[in-house]
Parts: C-alpha cells; sequence; structure tokens
C-alpha cells in the first residue's frame, strides 16, 4: 500500500526538486551539468528570456519561505522544461492516437440523451415486444444513437462495465473479502477477458470473408451489453443467493442472445445475399448464432467465480 | 521607499517590489470568496448553480478536501491516501474523456478536478460519520447511498451549467455516482 503512493509524490513534488537537488535535474535536462557551477550557469542562461519576472534577485527577507525555490533559476528551467515535455507528449499522444481511434467516430457513439438510454436499457431487459430492428439511416455515415433506437452505442457498454466492477466490489465487500487492490485485480481480468472476446470476434469475421457494415466499434458496443445483464444478476444473486443469480442469469442469457441474433440479422444477412454462393448466408448465420450463444457463456463465466467465492 | 530606490546592494532593491506586489493570496490565485461560494452550491444541491463559477478553476478547495477525505478514513483505521489520490486521477482522466466525447464543447481536465474535488464535501461528511456509526448496517447503508447520489447530483448540476448540456444531467450524473460510489467503497469496506 506504501509502494503506490511513495511512486507517485515524485512526479508531484518534481518543480521543488530541482530547486533543491539540481543533481537529479541535470541528469534528465539538456543543460551542462556541474553542480556548483550550475546554479551561476542557470542563471546566466536565464538571462537569456525564460522567464525575466522570475528572476527576481536574491530573495526579499520579507517574502514567503518558499520564494527561493521559485527563484532559482533551476526550478525555473525545470518547471519550463516539464511544461513543454507535457506539452509536447499531449501533441504526440493526439497525433498517434487519431491514427487508430478517430475522435470524431468516437464522437457519435457518446450522442446519447436520457430518452434513448432508458429505451435502450428496456430493450436489453425485455427485446421481444420489438418489432423493428433495422437502422433508418444511411450506413456510410455513422448515425448518433440520439436519432435511431436500433444504433448502437458506447456508453451504456462503459457505464455498464464500470458499475460491474464496482457491484462485483460491493459483492466481495459483503464476504468481507474487499481491498482496494481487488478494484484493480477485477478490472484487469474482466478487460483481459473482453479483449480476447472481441479478438475472437473480429478474426471470425475476417476469417468467414462476410461483406458487413459491422464497424469495430461496432462490435465493441454489441460485446459491452452484456454487462448490463451480468450487473443484474449480481444483484440478484447478492440479495436472493443462488436461486436469484440462477434464474435472472438464465433469464439475461435468453434476451441478449436475442437481442443479438436480431440486430446482428439485420446488419450481416442483407449484404451476404448478394452473393452468387448460398453458403454465404449459411456461414453469417452460424456466425450470428456463434456469436450469440457466445455471451451467456461469458456473462457466466465473468459472474460465477465472483459469486461463489466462499 | 524613495530612500531605498538606488539601492546599492541587491537587497534592497527587492523591497520596494515588495510593497508592489500582489497580497499573497491573490499571488497563490487562493480566492476565499470564490471558494465559499463553491462550496455552498455543493452543498445545497437544489439550488441551480451560475454558468461562470466553474470557469476559474482552482485546485486549493480539492484538495483540503481529500486530505480530509484521507483523514477522516485515517481515524476509522484505514491508511489510504494512495489508494484516493489513484482513484481521483483515474476518475477525472475518465470523466475528463466522457465529458470531451458527450459535449459540444470541450472542457479541461482543471475544470473536471475541481468539479469532482468539491463534490467530494459530502463524501469527507459521511466518512468522518463513520468514526462514530458502522456503516455495515441499515443506516449506513441508507446514508451511503444517500451521499452518492448527493455527491452526483451536485456535480452533475455543475457540469450541465458549466458544459450547457441540459437534457443530458442523468447521464452525467450516472458517470460522477460512479466515481463516488469507488470512494464509498473505500468509506464502507
Amino acid at each position: 500500500m506504501d509502494v503506490p503512493s511513495e511512486f507517485r509524490n515524485p512526479g508531484k513534488r518534481r518543480p521543488k526538486k530541482g530547486g533543491t537537488k539540481p543533481q537529479l535535474y541535470e541528469d534528465t535536462s539538456m543543460q551542462p551539468p556541474p553542480s556548483e557551477y550550475g546554479a551561476h550557469h542557470g542563471q546566466g542562461i536565464n538571462m537569456e528570456g525564460y522567464n525575466p519576472s522570475g528572476y527576481g534577485g536574491p530573495p526579499g527577507a520579507g517574502q514567503f519561505p518558499g520564494a527561493q525555490y521559485l527563484n532559482d533559476p533551476m526550478a525555473n528551467m525545470a518547471m519550463q522544461y516539464g511544461q513543454s515535455l507535457a506539452g509536447q507528449g499531449t501533441d504526440f499522444v493526439h497525433k498517434n492516437l487519431e491514427k487508430y481511434v478517430s475522435t470524431s467516430r468516437v464522437k457519435y457513439y457518446f450522442a446519447v440523451d436520457t430518452t434513448y438510454v432508458m429505451k435502450k436499457l428496456g430493450m436489453l431487459c425485455f427485446p421481444f415486444t420489438h418489432s423493428d430492428w433495422s437502422i433508418k439511416f444511411n450506413q456510410d455515415q455513422p448515425v448518433a444513437p440520439r436519432d435511431d433506437i436500433n444504433a448502437p452505442d458506447l456508453y451504456i457498454p462503459s457505464m455498464a462495465f464500470v458499475t460491474y466492477i464496482l457491484i462485483a466490489g460491493v459483492v466481495l465487500g459483503t464476504y468481507n473479502k474487499f481491498t482496494p487492490e481487488q478494484l484493480g485485480i477485477q478490472t484487469s481480468s474482466a478487460l483481459v477477458w473482453l479483449i480476447l472476446e472481441l479478438l475472437i470476434l473480429n478474426m471470425s469475421l475476417y476469417i468467414m470473408n462476410l461483406k458487413t457494415d459491422l464497424k469495430y466499434l461496432d462490435i465493441v458496443a454489441y460485446c459491452g451489453y452484456k454487462f448490463v445483464g451480468m450487473i443484474v444478476c449480481l444483484l440478484a444473486g447478492m440479495v436472493f443467493q443462488s436461486t436469484g443469480y440462477y434464474s435472472t442469469l438464465l433469464w439475461f442469457s435468453i434476451t441478449i442472445a436475442f437481442f443479438l441474433v436480431q440486430t446482428l440479422r439485420v446488419k450481416i444477412l442483407p449484404h451476404s445475399e448478394d452473393s452468387n454462393y448460398s453458403r454465404g448466408s449459411k456461414r453469417s448465420l452460424y456466425l450470428i448464432l456463434s456469436i450469440s450463444l457466445l455471451q451467456p457463456v461469458m456473462m457466466w463465466w465473468l459472474t460465477g467465480y465472483i459469486m461463489f467465492t466462499k | 521607499m524613495s530612500g531605498e530606490f538606488g539601492g546599492n546592494d541587491g537587497f534592497y532593491s527587492s523591497s520596494d517590489s515588495y510593497e508592489d506586489e500582489p497580497p499573497l493570496l491573490e499571488e497563490l490565485g487562493i480566492n476565499f470568496d470564490h471558494i465559499t461560494q463553491k462550496t455552498l452550491a455543493v452543498l445545497n444541491p437544489f439550488k441551480a448553480a451560475e454558468h461562470d463559477m466553474m470557469q476559474d478553476t482552482d485546485l486549493a478547495g480539492p484538495l483540503v478536501f481529500c486530505l480530509a477525505f484521507g483523514g477522516s478514513l485515517m481515524l476509522c483505521g484505514k491508511l489510504q491516501f494512495g489508494y484516493i489520490y489513484g482513484i481521483g486521477v483515474v476518475g477525472c482522466m475518465a470523466m475528463y474523456f466522457l465529458l470531451n466525447m458527450m459535449s459540444l464543447t470541450g472542457v479541461s481536465v482543471g475544470c473536471v478536478v475541481s468539479v469532482l474535488g468539491y463534490c467530494l464535501l459530502p463524501m469527507v461528511i459521511l466518512s468522518s460519520s463513520a468514526v462514530l456509526l458502522s456503516l455495515k448496517g441499515m443506516i449506513g447503508i441508507v446514508l451511503t447511498v444517500l451521499a452518492v447520489v448527493w455527491c452526483s447530483f451536485s456535480s452533475s448540476k455543475l457540469f450541465v451549467s458549466a458544459l450547457s448540456m441540459e437534457n443530458q444531467q442523468p447521464l452525467v450524473a450516472y458517470p460522477c455516482g460512479l466515481v463516488y460510489g469507488v470512494f464509498a467503497l473505500l468509506t464502507v469496506f
């Protein structure tokens, strides 16, 4: 428990450390390292115009005690370097991230409003009364979920994932097995299983060579919808023990399978009918069925071990 | 003052600037009026918040509240400052990402940290009450849920007023509730 806090604190105190121990900074910065000489050398370089207001001469006796840190040119240089580094870092991250995950597309998936979320949750719990599963807008443009109830979104899956971690923590707490490290452990193992599932689905879509409109983020969204069911299962298991857990698991397995079959059928099947091979539609049907049946298995896998760790 | 103006040593030349300097609190950026205003806005979740209140992002208040939270947890026997810091950083990053995706205008990290920090105040109250009564009983559960709802309601109110996302307030309140729920988990268990 002490290790993480000690690890994090040096980052917070960096500007002050640059003032009291110049040696630490001189190794990483670009300035030449002599230690005694470093202060004067730093003053000389500082005069060239980094931060003239900070260099107010030797600190007056009446000022607050910390002033000599801020007036020390080494600290100034350290702060300037740190700020420029942070700026470069964010630019670098933005440029590279833009290549993999385009922010404007991701924004579409979060353009939700309250009515959409309520209706979608209702649909996840009881999809049997919903009749029209197609998306009405043009498929080339990503459609904001606000406009169409059938469009996938990423808000519900991400919220459901975090809630699942929290509820797992609560369940562990009722068994008196909760420590804050458990949160990290649960998060990482659930993430790993989710990523594995996404990889398998993407590989199978690629291998089966189906023409679909499914974007990568759509698949992430569809895999994330099962966390809603998992949350209810865990809650029911906490209140009603085994019977509650298994019955809600059964119910939500049926609903998520039905939901996915209906949704994917609209997205995958119409395109495979363009080809002349009749096997094309069979392949897509198998794929849809296997995706839909994989979800209950994952639901059971990710909640069972929490319920029954006694 | 004028006698010291032609200062020969370096020592006296700075005492002239000593009198012209702005007061210490202004230099540090701590503005007590704003702090009390924001704290009252958090404590009274039913009063509407003004749009400009969150524009100056100050981190002094949130820092005090986080330290108070850690201190009251310490009184319960849990030395968890590191976890509070870690969860705070992760929660703030997640809220920053989510709010930038969901809102039309962007939001800065300072604003997110400031709002989330100020709305930690009900959690501080909860954890100080944990010193006196155990939170695992029925009253404790009710108090915890109440505190989380209060925190998330005020933080979503502040975010919505700062970012003008009127019809999405429940959607902003839920992730805030999740962040404060993790803090509540630390407090209770």
